[in-house]
């Protein structure tokens, strides 16, 4: 038993030292005293800092410029039906915040780190379910002009999108849309095709290196395979490494800067607390709706197999947050400049 | 006294519908598809046209008897049930109807806008029935700052029918698995597992229930406000019965009518299912999951809606 732990110990160490020695950094939302904010932390889950700091407004779904040197995010005002979720950037360190367009969601950053996707809001009455998008548009950070996908008009119900590192291509599930009852897709980012990737799930989320993809391959588990990104009919390979916890919710992967490391949510399955100012009820997991319990871990992505959460050692993957409350889309990145105090 | 008036009410209204071919309001669906309101024992049922042009049949209420002695174990005790008057839906809600509440459809089949919606969550379509109650200016029953979005049974809004009002409608005065007759003819009447090919079809293409209503047995299944416990006939309250008090996490909610993967056996009018809400899933895949809506009227807010009807 004490040499269990010891090895356990020590293990755990070694994934924690390669964090803390690897520079990185992980944003993601965190609804602390009544309030969604977004945090910077060390990959390790060390020097954990409010970065947005505005307890009156509600700031959610961060996303890093592949440089390191802006963070895209959306933000909540008003109540049910009659809420408005707009898109907004900053610098690294939480200056220079810029209000970019209102009724869009799930901004995503084209490899240049120069224009910002996004997805247009169905309907002008808001709705809180990740899918209700119509279309995708382009914020050119340069210009300040909005442009539509060139297929724009054939695109809906899309989520949680994001480009290919070569650019050629915008990763994203679609739910009840464009013919599709649930798919992810690879949607042409200067074109119109469309390529059914035929993976279960959701959430899809490619490598910086561009030669793999994680997903959720449904509400239990988390997947990582090889992907093809460079080929006209991209293919995913071998599910070879699957992260699986039967008993509660595992979601939003993402992978570090290096291609070698994955972070995720993970917490028990439940619809929000109406209790809970700026959320909205459905299922958790989604952008505003409170996770009640919902931490985030790191595990390292150059193994292969299971990885049963419930199970493990716990030398197999790192928690990062311990607070449970509602820690999701984490997302990585190498600092393009230091991490300020926030405003 | 008001009794009395349901009857001059309605003897009115059928004298005003008399001779009329129904409103194509569903954009062509045809209502022509005439009921037998005979030998129902109640006041006949009325059609009526609401403020943003949806069909539905008004009831005038009564007492039946629900449940069935030769069905599943949850259909026993059969008793004595009385229901008030309320509005039902002529058709299950559509794509088209579901797209005018600004919602964002999360159906598998959406090829047709008359087709019904599906993989509805119950929550999903306890929103639709708040944002049409605002589309028609009445008061939403059900509050969104819930976790079940609780039902005031007293507003005038739009909610998910009682699972008891659900069956008084569609067994429509007839004390029998089906209200037309034997199983054979059930072809003739719904979209089920022998004639739907694994699909849903435009709501109103089969033949209308005694009280003129399409689709009861078939198409897709439809969400009741109740929670579902396989006891509850043992205890359940003879006047409007609401179904048990929620019991907390995991609560199954009651679904009722057969759908387009149905067996005959599970289109029968007393069939219960109890079925998870799926509003703790972000994307709901039970593609036979659709509702109807229903409403209580004042009434002179059903002398409105039979105007509407002229």
């Amino acid at each position: 038993m004490l040499l269990a732990a010891s090895f356990s110990t020590g293990a755990q160490s070694a994934l924690k030292e390669q964090l803390k020695a690897s520079r990185f950094k992980i944003a993601y939302e965190c609804y602390v005293d009544g309030n969604w904010e977004i945090f910077v932390m060390d990959a390790d889950g060390s020097r954990s800092l409010n970065l947005t700091g505005t307890p009156n407004i509600h700031e959610h779904y961060p996303q890093v410029s592949p440089d390191g040197s802006k963070i895209c995010y959306s933000v909540d005002e008003g109540e049910g039906r009659e809420a408005v979720r707009s898109l907004h950037v900053m610098d690294i360190d939480g200056r220079n915040r810029q209000k970019l367009t209102e009724h869009a969601r799930e901004p995503f950053w084209r490899p240049d780190s120069k224009v910002i996707g996004f997805l247009p809001q169905e309907f002008p009455k808001f709705n809180v379910i990740d899918y209700s998008t119509k279309g995708m548009s382009f914020y050119d950070l340069s210009t300040g002009r909005i442009e539509p996908h060139p297929n724009s008009t054939n695109l809906q119900h899309l989520y949680n999108p994001s480009f290919a590192p070569n650019g050629k291509w915008i990763v994203s599930t679609v739910h009840a849309g464009m013919g599709f009852s649930h798919a992810i897709l690879a949607i042409e980012a200067e074109g119109s095709r469309i390529v059914d990737l035929k993976i279960p799930g959701c959430r899809p989320c490619l490598s910086p290196d561009g030669k793999q993809i994680a997903w959720g391959s449904g509400d239990h588990e988390l997947v990582a395979a090889a992907i093809d990104l460079d080929s006209d009919l991209p293919a995913v390979g071998k599910w070879r490494l699957r992260i699986q916890d039967k008993t509660n919710e595992t979601y939003h992967v993402d992978w570090s800067p290096d291609s070698r490391l994955l972070s995720f949510s993970r917490g028990p399955a439940s619809k929000g607390d109406p209790t809970k100012a700026g959320t909205f009820q459905s299922a958790c997991e989604i952008v505003g709706v409170y996770a009640a319990g919902w931490n985030l871990y790191a595990v390292s992505a150059d193994r292969e197999g299971i990885v049963d959460l419930n199970h493990c050692p716990d030398t197999d993957f790192l928690t990062l947050t311990t607070n449970g409350l509602s820690n999701k889309e984490s997302a990585w990145f190498l600092p393009g400049r230091s991490v300020g105090s926030g405003q | 006294m008001q009794k009395l008036f349901w009857c001059v009410l309605l003897a009115a209204a059928l004298l005003i519908s008399c001779g009329k071919s129904a409103p194509d309001s569903q954009g062509g669906i045809q209502s022509g598809n005439k009921a037998d309101r005979s030998s129902s024992g109640m006041g006949a049922p009325v059609d009526v046209l609401t403020a943003s042009g949806i069909e539905m049949v008004f009831l005038t209420g009564g007492e039946f008897l629900m449940g069935s002695a030769t069905g599943n174990s949850d259909e026993i005790p059969t008793h004595k049930v009385r229901i008030s008057a309320f509005l039902m839906d002529k058709f299950e809600v559509t794509h088209e109807m579901f797209a005018k509440a600004q919602l964002p459809n999360p159906s598998h089949w959406q090829d047709n806008p008359k087709k019904p919606v599906e993989r509805i969550r119950w929550r999903d379509a306890k929103q639709y029935c708040n944002e049409r109650s605002l589309l028609e200016k009445l008061k939403p029953c059900y509050n969104e700052k819930t976790p079940d979005f609780d039902c005031d049974f007293n507003a005038n809004g739009y909610r998910l029918p009682t699972e008891a009002e659900w069956e008084y409608a569609c067994r429509a005065g007839v004390d029998a698995p089906y209200d037309f007759g034997q199983a054979d003819k059930l072809r003739l009447f719904a979209w089920f597992a022998d004639n739907a090919s694994e699909r849903t079809h435009v709501v109103g293409e089969k033949k209308v229930n005694r009280w003129g209503i399409f689709d009861l047995y078939g198409n897709v299944s439809e969400w009741c406000e109740d929670v579902y416990s396989p006891t509850y006939y043992q205890q359940s309250a003879a006047v409007d019965p609401a179904g048990p008090l929620n019991p907390g996490k995991d609560v199954k909610r009651v679904m009722r009518g057969g759908s387009w993967k149905a067996s005959a056996d599970m289109c029968r009018a007393t069939l219960r299912q109890g079925e998870r809400t799926g509003d703790s899933d972000a994307c709901f895949f039970t593609d036979y999951c659709g509702f109807r809506c229903v409403r209580r009227a004042t009434p002179e807010e059903l002398r409105q809606l039979m105007t509407n009807r002229k």
